[in-house]
């Protein structure tokens, strides 16, 4: 919705503006979509001049039609293909995060949502050399555990605080301040984030969920449409920015007992590919713990469904000195999944 | 509103028809004709977004390989137009009507932008700004009489944000699409414009209840009578082919099409019900 307002486009003077507003018209859809003709005697201007006026108007706030020749043409040099570091969940991926598009991965407690997130961004950081914004809704981000798994991946320890500083993280709790902050990203954030070193690839949502289903239920229409705007700017900044957009959502359990990802049937058209984590029951590792995690491929545009792979979360941080690497990890995996 | 003659005549001028887009998804001799409007209704992972890639790829493939050859426009609001899934499968049509007639009209390249040269994409972000395209296109078609089908990816994309927007009053929150609505009605009647829109479901469908609430439309009233064709898409049960290890199971998609005569003189609804698979050349019927 955008006002009438004077300066707006030649010939539309502030007298003008205050005539339309008497008539009724006080927005740029209200005038485009009034008979012109009766508006111009209504409002005692010329014909030709508000014509003129609405073609301008109409020219400014349309959205432009791209030939498809082209999109693809820009496609091709844009899209990128950014690997999470663990070959099974590339595989299933069909080699890795795309650019321009929301990914999504659900799951329960502990399954391993936030941990493939830390992955995906040391990965992108360390391996990559390009930024990342991680918005931390739950709190559940520590940066010794992304310390942990950049020590498995370098030495270095100037290396592993370049790669720290390339991860920019927000930490918001409700809806509203990750709204403000996804339009404050689309609006210079993300070219200022990629000052210091590569620019931004990708965007991580952790979770979700969390600060979407507290306002479903209730009143429903503004709950739903929060969750809307949500999926809008992230999709935008995708598709704008060429950044690749993860999510993690909750699961819940349908009518017949089956796990499905949360937020609803509305919510399930945004992602364009989402994946399942769960524990591998059967599986039990010497710490009583088990690291393995199965994923499933739910919804994708590019491999067919239901694909199933099963992963170790423990691939991150396999360190050169196990025995040592492995306990710690341990001890963060009992505390995220707490 | 004037309108000069070169005008007047390119809008007269008889479009491309797309009655035989595909008829196996349409009753007998029913397809869309000029003029009208396709809604295709269903939850997530029904296989809309493949059947319109599908009726996409038939409009702008060339004669030779099967194809309409007009001109379509695509609206996505959902931000949802997967360009390489696109391309994949016009490459696979291509492919297989190329190997079917051994003459090779130019090169695979040349014929893939021929074809995406069809094609124009246009986003929309909020309803404001689709209300507004399409008053632009309304001013623009003249200029282009190759242009017959009109997509729209989906038409109920900001459907809870004017919910919200609207307030208290029904009639402020469904005014937007009202507007479209209005609008669009115009455009299928002076252009004879075919339209294609898909409308995503709000509420799960309850397994074994055929035409259960959740099949209702719920869209404003002027949406609901601008559509003839209505196309519900549901899922089937996932059939698990035995014997073979290789032979993965096979998702399998319904389509139910119930179109309203465009004959004035009598309101008969007819059916037809079709299954196809999604594969990686797009759709296949069965």
């Amino acid at each position: 919705m955008v006002m009438l307002r004077e300066g707006m486009c030649p010939g539309l003077h502030e007298d003008l503006v205050r005539d339309l507003r008497g008539a009724g018209v006080k927005t740029v859809e209200d005038l485009v979509s009034s008979d012109i003709e009766e508006l111009a005697q209504k409002c005692s201007v010329s014909y030709k001049a508000l014509f003129a006026i609405r073609r301008v108007l109409l020219a400014q706030h349309t959205a432009f039609p791209v030939s498809g020749a082209d999109l693809y043409e820009e496609l091709l040099s844009s899209t990128a293909i950014l690997s999470t570091g663990n070959p099974s969940l590339d595989k299933l991926l069909d080699s890795g995060l795309y650019t321009g598009e929301i990914t999504e991965l659900s799951g329960g407690p502990g399954s391993g949502k936030s941990q493939v997130c830390f992955g995906v961004a040391v990965r992108i950081s360390h391996h990559l050399k390009q930024s990342v914004i991680y918005i931390d809704t739950t709190g559940g981000l520590t940066a010794s555990r992304l310390l942990q798994m950049l020590q498995a991946e370098t030495s270095n320890a100037e290396e592993q605080m370049e790669a720290l500083q390339r991860i920019h993280i927000f930490r918001l709790f409700d809806v509203y301040s990750v709204l403000d902050c996804l339009h404050s990203l689309c609006s210079g954030g993300l070219q200022r984030a990629s000052v210091g070193g590569g620019s931004v690839k990708a965007v991580i949502l952790d979770s979700v969920s969390a600060v979407i289903s507290p306002l479903l239920g209730g009143k429903q229409n503004e709950g739903m449409s929060l969750m809307i705007q949500v999926a809008g700017v992230l999709k935008t900044m995708a598709k704008d920015f060429n950044i690749a957009a993860l999510v993690t959502n909750h699961v819940t359990r349908g009518g017949s007992g089956e796990v499905q990802p949360g937020l609803g049937v509305t919510w399930a058209h945004i992602p364009r590919t989402r994946v399942l984590l769960e524990r591998v029951e059967n599986a039990v590792s010497l710490h009583g713990h088990s690291s393995l995690r199965s994923a499933t491929l739910i919804k994708s545009s590019r491999q067919a469904c239901h694909i199933k792979e099963q992963f170790d979360l423990q691939w991150w941080s396999r360190s050169p000195d196990r025995s040592s690497g492995k306990r710690k990890l341990e001890e963060t995996q009992l505390e995220s999944s707490a | 509103m004037t309108e000069s003659g070169a005008q007047l005549f390119s809008r007269l001028e008889a479009r491309h028809n797309v009655k035989d887009i595909e008829p196996r998804l349409f009753p007998k001799d029913g397809g869309p004709e000029d003029g009208e409007m396709v809604e295709l209704y269903g939850t997530e992972g029904t296989g809309k977004t493949e059947l319109l890639y599908h009726l996409l790829c038939r409009c702008v493939l060339p004669k030779e390989a099967g194809g309409l050859e007009v001109d379509v426009v695509f609206v996505d609001t959902d931000y949802g137009l997967d360009m390489l899934r696109l391309v994949s499968i016009l490459d696979s049509r291509l492919n297989t009507a190329q190997s079917g007639s051994s003459s090779s009209a130019g090169s695979d390249e040349t014929v893939l932008r021929s074809c995406l040269s069809r094609l124009l994409v246009i986003h929309c972000s909020s309803s404001a700004q689709l209300l507004l395209t399409l008053h632009f296109l309304e001013n623009s078609l003249s200029s282009r009489p190759a242009l017959a089908l009109l997509l729209i990816d989906s038409i109920s994309a900001f459907y809870w944000v004017d919910r919200c927007e609207g307030g208290g009053s029904i009639a402020k929150q469904e005014e937007r699409l009202s507007k479209c609505a209005e609008l669009l009605g115009r455009l299928l009647r002076d252009y004879r414009l075919s339209v294609c829109a898909t409308c995503h479901a709000i509420r799960r469908s309850n397994d074994g209840q055929a035409s259960s609430d959740s099949d209702r439309s719920y869209l404003c009233r002027a949406w609901q009578r601008l559509v003839t064709h209505r196309l519900l898409l549901s899922r089937e049960a996932t059939s698990m082919k035995q014997g073979s290890k290789e032979q993965r199971s096979q998702q399998v998609f319904t389509v139910l099409c119930s179109s309203s005569s465009s004959s004035s003189s009598s309101k008969i609804k007819s059916y037809r019900s079709s299954l196809f698979c999604v594969t990686d050349g797009g759709v296949e019927f069965i």
